[in-house]
């Protein structure tokens, strides 16, 4: 009520400044970025508002120091700084905290211009009786101000009728703080008056780097107004909160960093080239090659990969119990790294090994090289060394959707079919199924062939998160929080393995994130069909699989003994989590499960 | 067996009294010093290499490290005779017991009872602790897919079990 009241006061005493707060209205369009790079939000319906209460305020404030008068007011007249008023309390928060901790209380810093000090020296308000201030014509002028920027510890007793002001108020260290703080705010226009260099100017500011935790809310905040307005097709707003994400992402430390850089790069890439980027999508061929390299360094250096090929491992070690002849099929065959245990295991189970056949698949590679021959060559040479039977085929295929079922089961079956009894075959995919959801019907296409194959069992792993939502700030919030919790993994992770191992650590860890930060690029900036990067959750997959005809196999405790206990091998490895869920198991960092093993065969009863 | 060591020690000080007739050194019994140096944890039996060329020998048969490993990491020396055949084949074929040791069971077995923390005093116990948490299924995979990534002549060393190492200070 009563500020309604001073409100109502302060309107009618600004008529006279409302010719010069539209005109500082007018001149918003420069300021704007550059406020925003200090993280300050400003909508141009406020500002008007804005402008007119911060010169009422510093028309009071300056109102009684004669020599300056013309100086100051001309100064702020067109250097007026327009604040968002609900951001400005969290800002000011964190400025006491910076600034109450060390306490350089009573000399103004020196901050240019040197005339504007004296009068920020006056405390806009203050905790004790001896340093309030009030304007020498409205008894409650600036405590409204106060009150219109919600400025929660200026507690300022409402009337005291008293103007103070240069360094004899100076008695506390809270007040002078303050004053920084507002010197700080009203200094930055000076430097970035009229200028619209945005680039440039906010690095000049005199930005004070808040307490992290503070501006990593604000990054977050960034990001996702960011992410709102590209769903808006609000470009211009979208590219100057880009860039404040930027500014903001420096100033936050490890992982946060990391995360608000890559999704900071993949937003602009959205926004500066909305032709489908090609060189994104999986079908440029130096992507795979590089890819590749990217996918070796991220199986070195966390657990993800080798959880999956451990505990899919053990699920068709399982799958292949008592059987003679068995065949696999991997639809990413890579470097073959999950390969070489299957084999130990078979050739040390009781009973001994079976004649094991691997069909890998593959795609195109850039310089032709054979590289899923000498793949093959290479696990047949393994192999060959435990003495197991091992026959191996290679497929080059550049989408899985490709491939027929008579490709797979391939000759090598119709041989032997009549004397031997059938091979039993596994299907083994990790991170491969989510690719097919680009495209319509190739899901399912896959699904039918893996059906004709007739397998044993099925092993799927794939990341845990939904990043195919409808709308692109459902899929951004997602993968925002997906991969920061990978990043924070990363770090946990790597860091405490290798404190002194300057170079492999850190370039595993390194490369780890660019491999990230692709699955980022293309969650964020790519659509349509080069979005391969479509994840989706166990539930999801469930649902598709059953539609499909498969029903789940349950991962035995043999499988989550393992995995703990490889988990157990890793250093920094307290932070990550195997968990089982309805038969399928989940590694996850803390409490955020990150990839899941399933395993799958077709349902008996076939509704 | 410490005893009977002890006792051929008195039998030996006694010979020597008798006149050095007939002395008898441990190292006379190449399988006797073998079963023992066999008990004894990785660690010390790469410093007993250190002795004298016998020993050193000794510690380079694959067979005492298979008891050295079976014995540090769960579920190894449960295994019947003909499993611990195959087993003995393949890990022969991937390298060797005394290469498994080092590059995966060690390496694991620090990790684990570093993690620990400050629980056992002795190593002894702590590394008993650990092998609780090892099985040798777990390490025989590690092992193979670091023998895989060695094949076929790599242009980078093989890394799958970086994770397990600790850095070398070499201040």
């Amino acid at each position: 009520m009563k500020r309604e009241r001073q409100e109502t006061v302060v309107a009618t005493e600004t008529e006279d400044e409302k010719g010069k707060g539209r005109m500082e209205a007018e001149e918003d369009g420069g300021v704007d970025e550059l406020l925003a790079a200090l993280g300050y939000k400003i909508r141009s319906t406020d500002m008007a508002d804005v402008a007119q209460k911060l010169e009422q305020l510093e028309m009071a404030m300056g109102s009684s120091a004669a020599a300056n008068d013309d100086a100051l007011l001309s100064h702020l007249a067109s250097d007026a700084v327009h604040y968002n008023p609900s951001d400005l309390s969290t800002w000011v928060d964190t400025i006491l905290s910076e600034f109450n901790a060390p306490s350089p209380p009573l000399p103004p810093p020196p901050l240019s211009p040197a005339p504007l000090q004296h009068h920020f020296d006056l405390p806009p308000a203050g905790t004790e009786q001896n340093s309030t201030i009030t304007t020498v014509d409205v008894p409650s002028g600036p405590r409204c101000q106060a009150d219109a920027y919600h400025l929660d510890p200026l507690h300022v007793p409402a009337v005291a009728g008293r103007i103070v002001y240069g360094s004899d108020t100076q008695s506390e260290v809270s007040p002078p703080s303050r004053d920084r703080k507002r010197m700080k705010l009203c200094s930055s226009p000076p430097s970035s008056s009229s200028t619209t260099d945005a680039a440039t100017s906010p690095a000049a500011l005199p930005v004070v780097v808040v307490d992290t935790q503070e501006s990593g809310i604000r990054l977050v905040h960034a990001l996702m107004a960011c992410a709102e307005a590209v769903q808006q097709d609000n470009l211009k707003a979208a590219d100057a909160l880009v860039k404040q994400i930027t500014v903001l992402a420096t100033s936050q430390g490890g992982a946060m960093r990391k995360v608000a850089g890559y999704f900071a790069e993949a937003l602009a890439r959205r926004l500066y080239r909305p032709q489908p980027a090609r060189n994104l999508g999986r079908s440029t061929l130096d992507f795979a090659a590089f890819d590749d390299m990217l996918h070796q360094y991220f199986y070195e250096s966390c657990p993800y990969l080798k959880f999956a090929h451990f505990t899919a491992n053990q699920a068709i070690l399982e799958a292949f119990a008592g059987c003679r002849r068995v065949h696999v099929v991997d639809f990413g065959m890579r470097e073959g790294l999950q390969w070489p245990a299957l084999l130990q295991a078979l050739a040390l189970r009781p009973g001994g090994p079976p004649s094991f056949r691997l069909t890998g698949i593959g795609p195109p590679q850039p310089d032709h090289s054979d590289a899923l021959q000498e793949v093959g060559w290479k696990l047949a040479q393994f192999a060959d060394t435990i003495r197991v039977d091992f026959r191996y085929r290679g497929f080059v295929a550049a989408s899985l959707a490709d491939l027929e079922p008579y490709m797979l089961l391939g000759p090598d079956a119709s041989d032997r079919d009549s004397e031997e009894e059938p091979e039993a075959v596994a299907v083994n995919s990790v991170f491969e199924l989510h690719r097919l959801l680009a495209r319509q019907g190739a899901l399912e296409k896959v699904l039918g062939t893996i059906r004709a194959m007739r397998p044993r069992i099925v092993t799927v792993v794939e990341q845990e998160a939904n990043h195919n939502g409808e709308t692109f700030l459902e899929r951004f919030t997602e993968a925002l929080h997906y991969y920061s919790t990978m990043f924070d993994s990363l770090e946990g992770g790597v860091s405490a393995a290798s404190d002194a191992a300057v170079g492999g650590g850190r370039r595993d860890q390194a490369m780890s994130e660019v491999y990230l930060g692709r699955q980022i690029c293309n969650v964020v900036a790519c659509e349509g069909a080069d979005r391969t990067e479509r994840h989706e959750a166990l539930a999801q997959w469930r649902v598709r699989m059953g539609r499909a005809g498969f029903e789940p196999v349950p991962i035995g405790s043999n499988a989550f003994k393992q995995a703990s206990m490889l988990l157990a091998l890793f250093a920094g490895g307290d932070g990550y989590r195997v968990e089982e869920k309805d038969g399928s198991l989940t590694l996850g960092w803390h409490t955020r499960p990150l990839i899941t093993t399933s395993a799958w065969r077709i349902a008996s009863a076939a509704c | 067996m410490l005893t009977r060591e002890e006792g051929e020690e008195e039998q030996e000080e006694e010979e020597e009294a008798k006149g050095r007739r007939r002395a008898f050194s441990i190292n006379d019994n190449v399988d006797l010093l073998a079963e023992i140096l066999g008990r004894l944890d990785g660690r010390s039996l790469a410093v007993a290499g250190c002795v004298c060329r016998l020993w050193n020998a000794l510690g380079r048969r694959d067979s005492v490290w298979e008891a050295v490993c079976h014995r540090h990491v769960a579920g190894g020396g449960s295994s019947a005779a003909g499993g611990g055949c195959s087993t003995r084949s393949v890990v022969a074929a991937l390298g060797g017991y005394r290469r498994l040791y080092r590059l995966c069971i060690g390496p694991a077995l620090d990790r684990l009872a570093g993690s620990a923390g400050g629980r056992g005093s002795t190593t002894t116990t702590a590394a008993a602790a650990a092998a609780h948490h090892l099985s040798l299924s777990l390490s025989l995979s590690l092992f193979s897919i670091d023998c895989y990534e060695r094949l076929g002549g790599r242009q980078q060393p093989p890394a799958s079990l970086l994770f397990l190492c600790k850095p070398v200070d070499v201040s």
